[in-house]
């Protein structure tokens, strides 16, 4: 079954793009990653599926119901941690924790304060006195509280420390294991990859790819730029697994996929200077990607 | 229910001094009758010599300010002009402030409809003119009281009353409904304000120029004018229908405009 589908849905801010015909589906229980670069879409798409605006075009439905019509009825079981938190500043957090939950007809109490250990947060100061990092807590508290079946998250890891971050994952993965689907935008592929089943990708308003991260993982692009002693023919690196070369003077660059050893032989075949060989960043992958679609 | 209160408690502070503002409003304006009064009729000669337009401007008109009740319509219509800036700014900030902090990101993913927030929002405002209301009301009659040499205020106070409430009312749904459909959430009270400043200097200006008296209809402010309300002339049923409807257009431009907007946050 899935918990989320979208067909075509598109949103224009007067004239400015915002999405394009976004088409996709998220099963229930999977954990599903949506990356992009900032200004892709991300976040209107996910506004549009909470109803804060309105479609142009198209439609999305969450557990099978439009997302627009039945928006109070559906959000009884969405959790949602917004890329920025702002609350009510002069409450105070356990306040605001309490009037989040008042929302729902369940009571809460103990999810708060199990939550609230786990993630090492101060219940009892004043959300203006929090940092940053502390806020987001209160974000990822508010947003599980009521143990949501569908957990929404828009780059949720922006402020938390490594170690907060692995709490935070560790809590989304016992949340996915006890059957919540996950929703996870962001624009760091690493998270992403250690997180999630399948991605969407999304470049300009527009999904780009829908895949699996274990077949993202097979394409295993490495991004190598070199230097070398003296000028080489610009047709020397291109060869089978070769894509983006570019050569400039004595700059190098190229992304290959394929057998390790065959680009390392030719490598040797050179006198080099430097040598950087990295993953290449999201931003790669989608030029990639589009290529490959054009 | 939840929403309703923690507007209550998010109102109750900026509430308390408004309410300290009216009160030291009515008691220092009487506090000064108490001193004018003493020096008896010379003050409405020295008034008379005053030109016209003068006179509209002090919103001194037709009223005989050596009795405490004409001297009170004079403060009136500035404990008017408070009310309603408190209603405009009250019915722009209540909707427009959960954009304008972001908040709406948090309010807005609950399972609860924007209407049944707007509802709860305007049940939260409409009590706070009430209290407003009844603040001034008790503290009027009191304050005048202590000076009027027995002369019976209590009806021209309730009418007077009613009458503001109205104004309360149309000044908090001009705020609602103009932060309902402006799209910066951040002018919604400055724009609710200047309207207010604009229909009152034109009351003012039809008080000193019979010529435009048929502008009287564009400003609220003359509907419920102190001199017409008291001493036995009571409430325009034209004026009271113009009321309505304009509250009930106000009212439902809120809704729909909010329920179709696309929160910016």
């Amino acid at each position: 079954m899935n918990v989320i589908e979208i067909k075509n849905l598109t949103k224009y801010y007067g004239k400015a793009r915002g999405i394009i015909d976004i088409n996709f589906d998220v099963e229930e229980g999977e954990i599903f990653g949506f990356i992009g670069p900032n200004g892709a879409g991300k976040s209107t798409t996910i506004r549009t599926l909470l109803g804060l605006i309105y479609p142009t075009r198209g439609s999305a439905e969450i557990f099978g119901k439009d997302c627009i019509k039945y928006g109070p009825e559906i959000k009884k079981e969405i959790g949602y941690l917004p890329s920025e938190i702002f609350y009510y500043s002069k409450m105070k957090v356990i306040d605001l924790l309490k009037y989040s939950a008042s929302f729902y007809k369940k009571d809460c109490g103990k999810k708060i304060h199990e939550l609230a250990e786990i993630m090492d947060l101060d219940i009892h100061k004043r959300i203006d006195d929090l940092s940053l990092g502390n806020k987001k807590k209160v974000g990822i508290v508010q947003g599980l509280l009521h143990e949501p079946k569908l957990i929404i998250l828009d780059e949720p890891t922006s402020g938390l420390d490594p170690l907060m971050q692995q709490k935070f994952f560790d809590l989304l993965k016992a949340e996915n294991e006890k059957g919540a689907t996950i929703l996870f935008s962001s624009h760091i592929l690493s998270e992403v990859q250690k997180l999630c089943n399948r991605v969407a990708i999304i470049k300009e308003g527009r999904i780009v790819k829908v895949e699996k991260i274990s077949t993202l993982k097979e394409n295993n692009y490495k991004k190598f730029k070199i230097e070398t002693m003296l000028k080489i023919d610009k047709d020397y690196f291109n060869m089978k697994g070769v894509s983006d070369l570019e050569v400039k003077n004595n700059m190098v660059s190229f992304l290959f996929r394929g057998n390790i050893n065959s680009i390392m032989k030719k490598i040797s075949g050179i006198e080099i200077v430097n040598l950087w060989a990295e993953e290449p960043n999201l931003e790669e992958i989608f030029m990639h990607y589009y290529e490959k679609e054009a | 229910m939840n929403v309703f209160i923690k507007e209550i408690k998010a109102n109750r502070r900026s509430l308390v001094i408004w309410c300290i503002g009216i009160v030291l409003m009515i008691a220092s304006g009487m506090g000064k009758y108490a001193g004018l009064s003493t020096s008896g009729q010379s003050l409405d000669d020295l008034l008379d010599q005053m030109p016209k337009s003068l006179q509209a401007i002090m919103g001194i008109g037709t009223f005989d300010l050596s009795t405490a009740s004409g001297y009170y319509g004079v403060l009136f219509i500035y404990l008017v002009v408070m009310a309603t800036i408190h209603a405009a700014m009250l019915g722009a900030n209540i909707i427009s402030k959960e954009e304008r902090d972001k908040t709406a990101e948090f309010l807005f993913v609950k399972p609860i409809s924007r209407n049944k927030v707007i509802t709860s929002k305007l049940l939260a405002s409409l009590l706070n003119i009430i209290i407003i209301n009844l603040i001034t009301l008790f503290s009027s009659v009191i304050m005048v009281q202590r000076y009027s040499n027995g002369e019976n205020i209590m009806d021209d106070m309730i009418i007077l009353m009613v009458g503001m409430f109205i104004l309360q009312l149309i000044f908090l749904f001009i705020g609602t409904a103009i932060a309902a459909i402006s799209k910066n959430s951040k002018t919604a009270a400055s724009l609710s304000t200047g309207i207010l400043l604009i229909t009152f200097i034109l009351s003012i200006a039809i008080d000193m120029n019979s010529r435009i008296e048929n502008l009287k209809y564009l400003t609220p402010f003359k509907y419920y004018d102190a001199k017409n309300l008291m001493f036995g002339g009571g409430l325009d049923t034209d004026y009271v229908i113009l009321s309505v409807i304009l509250i009930a257009v106000l009212l439902s431009a809120t809704y729909v405009f909010y329920k179709k907007r696309d929160l910016k946050i």
